[in-house]
């Protein structure tokens, strides 16, 4: 390979008490399309902000051309031809596309923009006018957008974080072309952060993979690495802890039968030909890199997304056109992965949240008084041993664990026929992260039919009976926990299927 | 780096609300007492009066309770509809709309029982009151209009309409030049308590403790609450929050037009521009300091309704009315500022 064009070195980043990113030693090659492969939270955002200027780097430094470069702002970072496209996009709705082609000061192509646009519009397969506001855009045309801003303000290092997430397949192999081309007739340096396998497959010459912060592998040339050996970089050996799964499995408490469900405002179908069934007593788990349609599919069983087709049975009465009071009067819970906002309403009290599930049953109203609903925060406390010393404050002055015990235990009280736990312990530390799985063993020894959704795969090792992988809305895959290989399960989750 | 930033407090003291009130207060005094300087009048002999003419007799306690009905009745409407966290600044429109309701029973049905009367036209103030937001509530729940441009905007139209009103149609010939409907009869007067306490002040009791109830015990103002927290919880919870909404923008409008049937019945007894003089805007002040809670609106309203009394006396002296509006106003500037550092905290900025 020839000249490293931008590398950093012994970069690190903490954020409180964690470590984002542990001495992180990166380089880029010119003209080529790298590839950053990591699991969520394994610090590739971080990283690329980093490089753009965004954050500053705690130790460590960056160079380019050779050269060591002074802390990084991100007008300075323009400068020197650093550019980013973050996950969530950054263009201004209410202008059009050439307003936001041009706005910035480093933009280059002021003067002759339509030539450059038409140019640009055709590499890009973009086949709108320039007048256009980008309200009225799809999702893949801003990335496209979002991609040429770039080119616009004259940026050689183009730094595109998860770009393929909220595209189509053919959305998706469409950018390949566009990203090949910028490399090979602009010398545009690229780099993909994706968690499909087959996209660093496809795009990049070039891969590194981030683990919990720490760079793993550098420089891997894409083709003579194995999809097995970038799916054990990226997870790393998981420690099998597991618990004992003989417990008696009953009759089937919930079914669900050939969901398939099409976004009403993008109008990309979701989810596609889902099956699956759970009975008392067991835990399904499903895995899947967060996107893949786990947050529509929950929404669809616990009543929150009414238009759909298939069916959603719960013990034995079809609930498929019913709302959410009536499967939660079949005793079903829902714990969001959305803790703060869905589970719980921000803003409001630490004993308000704590009634949302049961505060229309007669045992708390008509009315709901004083006594009755402090009673009944009080044995939540007890029972789940929360931390929370003022009723009356708001909720968000709960610690994270504490916040999502409450959750966990409102939804837990009556033993519910089916539980729903999306990414149930998602950023919460060690003791409370056993907590919450002993809560959810419990509940599967009294009974409960629990569907758990979660991206740790060591959680769902440990947990689960049984496994289903989702992939772009499709469950790709099943595996039954105990004689199942972690490491297919990981490739069934990058989209590898063999 | 040595920067500062504002970090909320984890804990709020309950009491927060009323510390900062009764500084806001103090400091709203302070304020006057210099403007009252500045115009070579002593402060204390001012205030002393003020106190005095306000709530120093039967008689002007009673008119100080009078002019606080409206108020607290106009708040309580404005504290429902911010349990959903939306903003009513339409109030002003409602108390008009309410009076013109009552006006336009009264000339249209006439009931010989006048209690029962009474009673029909003091609900059809409540309902003047919430056919007035009723546009600004379907537009905030079909197309998410912002509320406080809508209700802001009706305000005007019916002030508008009163005018054609008073003007036009139900213009009254005796009343010579100045522009009012006719009086409406003595048979409908709402009585007085004592002294010249109308039993407005009754009703003004009776729905603060109703207000109370909904906001803080009762299922409804519960699930309002969740829905202004996240409407996307209250979806979670089945509960449909844009139902809420409208509901508590129509109850919230009734309260204040109450607010102008009962001024009506009790005090101005016809239909004019007069109705009020700002009461759905001082409302709004009223409301906002005491953090929406109705207790404490019944008695910062009263306390403003005195204030209004106490101000409009010491014109005798040769001192303004306007010193109580500029204590008013200031008592909420003050107190917003205090509440502001009773949640947050300036705290040394770590870096990232
Ligand atoms: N601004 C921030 N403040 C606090 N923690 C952060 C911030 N940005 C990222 N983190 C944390 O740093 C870790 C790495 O995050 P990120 O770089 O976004 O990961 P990735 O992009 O690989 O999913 C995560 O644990 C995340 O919670
Ligand atoms: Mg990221």
């Amino acid at each position: 390979m020839n000249n490293k064009f931008l590398k950093t070195r012994n970069v690190t980043k903490t954020f409180g008490k964690l470590k984002a990113l542990d001495d992180v030693n990166f380089n880029l090659y010119q003209g080529k399309i790298h590839g950053l492969l990591g699991e969520n939270g394994a610090g590739k955002s971080s990283l690329m902000n980093i490089l753009s200027g965004i954050y500053q780097p705690d130790k460590g430094s960056i160079y380019l051309d050779g050269e060591k470069q002074k802390i990084l702002n991100p007008d300075f970072a323009s400068k020197l031809g650093i550019g980013m496209v973050h996950q969530e996009f950054r263009l201004i709705e209410s202008f059009s596309i050439k307003d936001n082609l041009t706005l910035s000061k480093s933009n280059i192509y002021k003067n002759d923009f339509l030539k450059s646009f038409k140019k640009y519009s055709e590499i890009f397969a973009l086949n709108v006018n320039e007048n256009e506001i980008i309200s009225n855009l799809s999702v893949g045309e801003k990335q496209k957008i979002e991609i040429m801003k770039l080119i616009f303000n004259d940026s050689r290092i183009m730094l595109l974080d998860e770009p393929t997430a909220v595209l189509t397949p053919q959305e998706t192999s469409q950018l390949k072309n566009s990203l090949v081309t910028l490399a090979q007739e602009d010398m545009k340096t690229i780099v993909l952060i994706t968690h499909k396998l087959k996209e660093i497959k496809e795009f990049t010459e070039i891969v590194s993979v981030l683990k919990n912060g720490k760079m793993v592998a550098k420089d891997l040339p894409t083709k003579d690495v194995t999809d097995n050996q970038l799916i054990e970089l990226m997870m790393g050996t998981v420690k099998t802890s597991t618990v004992n799964k003989d417990n008696e499995v009953g009759k089937i408490k919930l079914n669900v039968e050939n969901i398939n469900y099409t976004d009403s405002v993008n109008k990309i179908k979701k989810l596609e030909d889902i099956n699956f069934q759970i009975k008392a007593g067991e835990i399904l788990g499903l895995a899947g890199v967060s996107g893949n349609g786990q947050v529509e599919l929950a929404n669809i069983i616990s009543g929150i997304e009414r238009v759909y087709e298939g069916k959603i049975i719960i013990d034995n009465t079809d609930v498929s056109s019913k709302g959410v009071r009536s499967r939660k009067k079949l005793n079903l819970s829902y714990i969001p992965e959305n803790r703060l906002g869905v589970g719980l309403a921000p803003g409001v009290s630490v004993i308000d949240n704590s009634i949302v599930k049961d505060y229309f049953h007669t045992k708390l109203g008509p009315h709901l008084s004083r006594n009755k609903t402090s009673n009944y925060l009080e044995s939540l406390v007890k029972q789940f041993s929360i931390k929370a010393p003022n009723p009356k404050a708001e909720i968000s002055t709960l610690s994270g664990g504490n916040m999502q015990k409450l959750l966990m235990g409102r939804e837990l009280v009556g033993d519910p026929d089916v539980i729903i736990a999306s990414q149930p312990t998602r950023g919460l530390d060690v003791n409370a992260v056993d907590a919450i799985h002993n809560l959810l063993i419990d509940q599967r020894n009294k009974g409960s039919a629990i569907f758990l959704i979660s991206e740790d795969l060591d959680e769902l090792f440990k947990l689960s009976n049984r496994l289903l992988v989702i992939f772009e809305g499709k469950i790709v895959k099943s595996f039954n926990t105990v004689d199942a290989d972690i490491n297919d399960v990981g490739l069934a989750m990058a989209g590898v299927n063999e | 780096m040595n920067k500062y930033i504002l970090t909320k407090r984890q804990v709020v003291n309950e009491l927060s609300t009323f510390y900062s009130f009764l500084l806001g207060f103090l400091i709203a005094l302070m304020i006057g007492s210099i403007i009252l300087l500045i115009q070579d009048k002593n402060p204390f002999d001012t205030f002393s009066l003020m106190f005095k003419l306000s709530i120093g007799s039967v008689n002007s306690l009673s008119s100080s309770l009078n002019k606080a009905t409206p108020l607290i009745l106009a708040g309580l409407g404005i504290a429902i509809i911010n349990t959903v966290k939306l903003w009513n600044i339409g109030a002003e429109g409602q108390i008009f709309m309410g009076a013109i309701a009552v006006n336009l029973i009264y000339i249209n049905f006439q009931l010989t029982n006048s209690t029962s009367f009474i009673f029909v036209l003091l609900v059809s103030a409540f309902i003047g009151g919430a056919f007035c937001i009723l546009i600004p509530a379907i537009t905030k729940v079909l197309f998410g209009v912002n509320e406080i441009i809508t209700t802001l905007l009706t305000n005007y139209i019916v002030i508008g309409l009163t005018i054609y009103l008073v003007n036009g149609p139900w213009k009254d010939p005796g009343s010579l030049n100045f522009p009012a409907a006719a009086y409406v009869g003595k048979e409908v007067y709402l009585p007085t308590i004592f002294g010249k306490l109308s039993y407005g002040f009754l009703i003004c009791i009776l729905f603060t403790v109703f207000a109370h109830y909904l906001k803080n015990s009762s299922v409804f103002g519960y699930e309002m609450r969740i829905a202004g927290g996240s409407e996307m919880t209250a979806i979670y919870a089945g509960i449909n929050a844009k139902q809420k909404a409208f509901f508590a923008m129509l109850i919230g409008g009734g309260f204040a037009g109450l607010a102008g049937g009962v001024e009506l019945l009790s005090q101005t007894h016809r239909v004019s521009t007069g109705i009020s003089q700002g009461f759905g805007y001082t409302a709004i002040i009223v409301a906002a300091i005491t953090g929406m809670r109705p207790i404490g609106i019944f008695l910062v309203g009263s306390l403003f309704g005195a204030l209004s009394i106490g101000g409009s006396v010491i014109q005798t002296i040769g001192v303004s009315t306007y010193i109580a509006d500029i204590i008013q106003a200031s008592t909420l500037f003050g107190a917003l500022v205090i509440q502001f550092f009773f949640n947050y905290k300036l705290k040394r900025a770590d870096d990232g």
